[in-house]
């Protein structure tokens, strides 16, 4: 494809032909195409790479498409999209895992993204070992049940520890953290991106090994494997969850992870624009169960995110009526 | 040091003299061992003193960027933020430009352009490619991402080169400006994108235009040191003949050592097309539309997808790579003589070339078919059978899950895990010596003190723990894909049939996203770090082939014949002639391993190596831009240091003769 590499003879016949292309392309296609606009026109939301995430964006484009508009999607990933939104490059988020330093600097200082509101999910994370282990070691319900039995998690990489599986670089966590204010003999083994992590712990599963790693719900995989979770120390007033944007001592992390209010957040751009887009998407709020079951067509079953999303309307009509305004 | 230095000399030419252990490489070992006995001794004992470490820099970098970012999110940002985004809109317009020039053109018409370019400019066979390559994209189902994903690519490569190779003329000819932007460049290979992503996007937001902006960040430095390889190349002799004849300067490259580069700089093009494309997944991160959205939500979902994804990017990438270079072997104009009907009937097969292409077109128009191919696809049919394989591989039951998860085991618990012990807990001092003196023993005075200054940086940026345990992995991965890409390349230079089989092998491994086959074999081998080290060695060794193998090619036939004709066996013209002649390129391969073993450390860190990888991965994603900086500094100082103990002393003396 690169010029430089072409001999100069020729070199014009060449040029004239690609510019006879391209105004036959052009001619040809403005004669096709006469443009249908609606009212509502474009709105952009942004999907992000998990499941549950599809599955809210695809819904809504569902429901925004029965009034007309068309919906485009883009995938840029949970940081970077609040300045995508800040320039209106992307109109909405619907399920935000409670970015407090960007809501700060965005949404209060700069004004360029506004808050949505909750989208009905309640998002929770938590350490996790597989049902049947519990069954095997009634114990391990609380941290406490874990102390000095922590070698049933023995692993090649963990020595003479037990193996604590940590979570998605990405995501919010304190595991390394609490490990150590409860004084655990757990070594933190981060496998790095989730779908490597559930690699690692599905197949530990299938062979009915035992396992204790960092998880979440809603979640769609938590449809076909059987987890339960192990109890942490209670909450207590100024407990921190992120270590990555809270540093400091570990005290502050010693308690469960608190269940976090999925927000929306919207573009100012698009919030103040009119688009009658906005007060559907501002209404927008399902549960746990509606977002898991159509994650799991998607991501378990397979189906086409369009379809997926599809189905669920059809057999929801109520709910996508309240959200309509109907 | 002049000492040491007269005794390397000889002991190159001539048999040594002494026994290996009175050489260097004993005293290597000496230190190797004193280190040992240091670990061994006072294990853990002194970890890097967190008074010596400058933890203030995080959040001064983190204060940077959020000034950053409220600077640009003003009503009225100021002429800097203007002009930033006015280039940004610019890339923009020119990917949308290319894409919607080929929805206007309709499916139909993209192909035969495609198609009929390739086969007036090149070889038909590749011509066949081309069309069997637009017809996997239909048949995927990924049509559109495909060709959102070529306009990206596209824009990018067409801006590396015209960047990059000048600079590589450039950096050809004056040693002073390729010493210069050495380090630049390793720099631009070495730091992931991760850790400058945040800052990209707050200065020239999210969309194709930054997606093609990181592309070219990675995609121009192999166009810069490649080019200026092959003009280094060229006969010192021929170019002072050119001028002796009266040749100006301009002449001189034009004419002279353009031509004769051509092998090197086509590599060049093929490289930078690689490269970008290997840069398609991070570009999806940022807005950059195509296949690497479909790998990236692909490997959350719907694997399978994600691996058609991958699959779609490498066959884009081969049908590029051959095509331009079967053009520009085509209308090479050395080997091409053109009589007069021979033009005339080209000139007729041009003309059409443009009718057909018009009549697709046309026809396309004519019977409403769209931009993107919506006509029946195989996709579902694919996916079934690529979820057929998978499900094969996550079986733990299968017999060779039985042994593949027992040799991962005995992997980390036997080799890894106390290598990065070793690293980890040997007190620091002992291992900043350590490694500072073998750097002193195996290049000189001058690398040995930049290692100091790079080691020491590490540990003054509060990484010193994470860093070893980085170091650890990375040496194993270099010293396997060193290892490998220097003997596969020479065997690959001797034996045309070893060539053949390896360039798709390394076209594939170059450019298919990395998590798309790790994270299967993460199945087959359920531990962390090795599935690291594995991605690390198969996406480096490729550019240690590749250079390794068209630097020993570059050899001069007529050094070759003179040694054979003085009786010299094969053996001994490749080990006494060759490999002495082609070591720049060899000394560049083993360069751009380790620099690619560390371009990866983040993916490795995306799938279980820990260390400074999954630092940088948080970086960008928990908005800690000032870890993912600093982390980013340490992996770069690793490399610097790395390049720097392994050039070995003739590169190093070479370079202080310049």
């Amino acid at each position: 494809m690169s010029d430089r590499f072409r001999v100069r003879r020729g070199r014009a016949i060449v040029a004239a032909a690609l510019a006879l292309v391209v105004v036959a392309g052009l001619a040809a296609a403005g004669t096709a195409t006469a443009r249908t606009t609606k009212s509502c026109g474009t709105v952009t939301l942004n999907e992000q790479a998990w499941a549950g995430s599809t599955a809210n964006t695809y819904v809504a484009k569902a429901v925004l498409q029965k009034i007309g508009c068309k919906v485009n999607i883009t995938k840029i990933t949970e940081i970077p999209v609040y300045q995508a939104m800040a320039d209106g490059k992307t109109d909405a988020v619907l399920e935000d895992w409670q970015h407090v330093a960007q809501y700060k600097q965005y949404i209060t200082k700069q004004h360029t993204v506004v808050m949505g509101g909750a989208n009905g999910v309640t998002g929770h994370i938590g350490w996790y070992i597989p049902t049947y282990l519990m069954q095997q070691y009634p114990q391990f319900k609380t941290w406490q049940g874990l102390k000095g039995k922590e070698t049933v998690f023995k692993s090649p990489e963990s020595g003479s520890q037990g193996m604590f599986l940590g979570g998605d670089p990405s995501y919010v966590q304190k595991d390394k953290q609490l490990i150590q204010a409860l004084g655990l003999n757990f070594k933190f083994v981060s496998v790095g991106a989730e779908p490597a992590q559930v690699a690692r712990w599905t197949q530990l599963y299938k062979q009915k090994k035992p396992v204790i790693f960092y998880w979440y719900t809603p979640q769609y995989l938590n449809l076909q494997y059987k987890l339960s979770e192990v109890q942490l120390p209670k909450r207590f007033k100024g407990c921190l969850d992120d270590f990555a944007t809270g540093g400091g001592s570990v005290a502050k992390y010693k308690c469960a992870y608190d269940h976090i209010v999925l927000n929306k957040v919207f573009s100012s751009k698009f919030a103040k624009g009119g688009s009658p887009a906005f007060p559907i998407l501002k209404r927008f709020s399902w549960t746990n169960k509606d977002q898991e079951l159509v994650a799991k067509y998607i991501a378990g079953d397979h189906l086409n995110s369009d379809k997926a999303a599809q189905k669920w309307v059809a057999a929801n009509q109520a709910k996508v009526n309240k959200w309509l305004g109907k | 040091m002049s000492a040491a230095t007269d005794y390397a000399a000889p002991a190159a030419t001539f048999p040594a003299p002494h026994p290996w252990w009175r050489g260097r490489a004993g005293l290597v070992v000496g230190v190797a061992l004193a280190m040992l006995v240091g670990y061994l001794g006072w294990k853990s004992t002194l970890p890097w003193s967190n008074r010596l470490v400058w933890n203030s820099l995080t959040s001064y970098l983190d204060r940077f960027q959020t000034w950053l970012s409220d600077s640009r999110n003003t009503p009225h940002p100021n002429v800097v933020f203007t002009i930033f985004n006015g280039f940004a809109t610019f890339l923009d317009n020119l990917v949308s430009w290319f894409t919607t020039f080929f929805e206007k053109l309709t499916w139909v018409g993209t192909v035969a352009l495609g198609t009929l370019v390739v086969l007036r400019f090149g070889r038909w066979q590749q011509a066949v490619g081309v069309l069997a390559a637009f017809a996997s994209f239909a048949l995927m189902g990924l049509w559109e991402q495909s060709v959102q994903t070529f306009a990206l690519i596209f824009a990018a490569v067409g801006l590396s080169l015209i960047v990059g190779m000048p600079l590589g003329v450039i950096a050809g000819r004056s040693d002073r400006f390729l010493r210069f932007l050495t380090p630049l460049l390793d720099a631009a290979q070495i730091v992931p994108a991760f850790a400058y992503l945040m800052p990209v996007v707050i200065l020239f937001s999210v969309g194709p235009g930054a997606a093609v902006l990181t592309t070219m960040i990675y995609a121009i430095p192999p166009a810069i040191r490649i080019t200026a390889l092959g003009i280094r190349g060229v006969p010192v002799n021929t170019v002072e003949a050119a001028a002796a004849m009266g040749s100006t300067r301009w002449q001189t490259i034009a004419k002279v050592q353009l031509p004769l580069a051509r092998r090197m700089l086509l590599l060049a093009v093929n490289q930078t097309i690689l490269f970008a494309l290997s840069m398609v997944v991070i570009a999806g991160l940022i807005g950059g539309a195509g296949l690497g959205d479909v790998v990236t939500s692909g490997l959350y979902s719907n694997p399978a997808l994600a691996i058609l994804g991958g699959v779609a990017i490498v066959i884009m990438a081969i049908a590029l790579d051959r095509s331009t270079e079967s053009m520009a072997n085509r209308t090479d104009p050395a080997r091409r003589h053109l009589t007069d009907d021979k033009k005339l009937r080209l000139r007729l097969f041009t003309l059409a070339s443009v009718a057909g292409v018009g009549l697709a077109v046309g026809l396309g128009h004519a019977f409403g078919a769209g931009g993107i191919y919506s006509g029946r696809t195989a996709q579902d049919w694919l996916l079934r059978g690529v979820q057929k394989g998978l499900d094969y591989v996550q079986n733990p039951s299968t017999w060779i899950f039985h042994i593949t998860e027992p040799t991962g085991n005995f992997i980390v618990q036997r080799g890894l895990q106390p290598l990065t012990n070793f690293f980890v807990e040997t007190p620091w001092p002992v291992m900043f010596v350590g490694i500072v003196a073998i750097a002193f023993l195996v290049s000189g005075l001058r690398p040995a003190a930049i290692t100091a200054i790079m080691f020491a940086t590490i540990g003054v940026t509060g990484e010193w723990a994470t860093s070893m345990g980085t170091l650890s992995q990375v040496l194993i991965a270099t010293l396997i894909t060193i290892g490998v890409g220097v003997a596969l390349g020479v065997w690959a230079a001797e034996s045309r049939i070893v060539d053949r089989i390896l360039r798709p092998i390394n076209d594939v491994l170059q450019t298919l996203p990395q998590l798309v086959y790790i994270i299967p074999f993460i199945y087959l081998m359920p531990v962390s770090q090795v599935p690291g080290i594995v991605a690390s060695v198969l996406y480096a060794v490729p550019v240690v082939i590749r250079l390794v193998a068209s630097g020993l090619r570059e050899v001069s036939p007529d050094t070759v014949e003179a040694a054979g004709a003085f009786g010299a066996t094969r053996r001994q013209v490749l080990l006494k002639v060759k490999i002495p002649l082609a070591r720049d390129a060899i000394m560049l391969g083993v360069n751009q391993g380790i620099i690619m073993v560390l371009a990866v450390v983040v993916i490795a860190g995306l799938v279980g190596s820990g260390g400074l990888g999954y630092d940088v991965a948080q970086g960008l994603q928990r908005n800690a831009f000032g870890l993912g900086v600093v982390a980013s500094v340490a992996i770069l100082a690793l490399g610097i240091a790395l390049d720097r103990t392994t050039r070995g002393r003739a590169r190093a003396r070479q370079e202080r003769a310049l």
